[in-house]
């Protein structure tokens, strides 16, 4: 298992499309993935769950994968945190 | 297969889907139908036999907007082995809907895990933020 500790640096935080897009990436990977947020930890496929976190902007979650390709994983969905889910320019 | 079809008053449906749409970036395989005000449903029962004839071989799902409304009562005729109804559709529901639909086999599953995500969607949120401050 992997951690990675990530900054959300988009103005909106984990909103519906940024959650639509994170989720969709994370269910490409064999690996369990979970996005922690304080005391929650949700599974990163699940958009439903991503937006419980109701994380902003300046943020700090843990990213966290298990599985064969763990590592390519946490480094995809690092990866789409740090382009700001492409939404900015 | 699972194929889907909303059930509501006015332009809901299509509107929901549209919202639906824009946050996953991707065209929806789902058809809207909205009750006619005017009507008497015979319209609206009419595209129902005509989508689930279409559709025969397929599980259907039908979302409609309230239980014991008027798109709900009807599409309730149809229930069958191969068609389900689930009512008070919202955006968190559908959301789940197009998120798990490809990943289970099981048409009950499914249907049941839309009927959770619409349910968990609804929130008072000082409650919710105070349950997990407790």
């Amino acid at each position: 298992m992997i951690e990675k500790t990530q900054i959300i640096i988009n103005k909106l935080g984990l909103h519906a499309r940024a959650a639509a897009k994170l989720s969709h990436l994370a269910n490409m990977f064999n690996a369990n993935i979970y996005l922690i947020y304080n005391e929650d930890k949700v599974n990163a496929k699940s958009l439903l769950g991503i937006l419980t976190l109701a994380a902003s902007v300046g943020n700090e979650i843990v990213l966290q994968a298990s599985g064969d390709d763990e590592q390519q994983a946490i480094t995809a969905i690092s990866d789409l945190f740090n382009r700001k889910f492409d939404e900015e320019s | 297969m699972i194929k889907s079809l909303i059930i509501t008053h006015g332009n809901l449906g299509h509107e929901l889907i549209q919202v639906a749409e824009k946050i996953l970036e991707q065209k929806l395989d789902i058809q809207a139908i909205a009750f006619d005000w005017q009507g008497d449903g015979s319209d609206m029962i009419a595209q129902l036999e005509k989508f689930i004839a279409a559709n025969k071989g397929n599980k259907i799902v039908i979302f409609t907007d309230m239980f014991g409304g008027s798109p709900s009562n009807i599409a309730s005729r149809f229930i069958n082995k191969n068609v389900e109804v689930v009512t008070g559709i919202n955006l968190p529901g559908l959301l789940k809907f197009f998120c798990c639909e490809g990943k289970s086999s099981k048409f009950k599953e499914t249907v049941k895990t839309v009927e959770q995500g619409a349910i968990e969607g609804i929130n008072i949120i000082s409650e919710y933020l105070g349950e997990k401050n407790d």
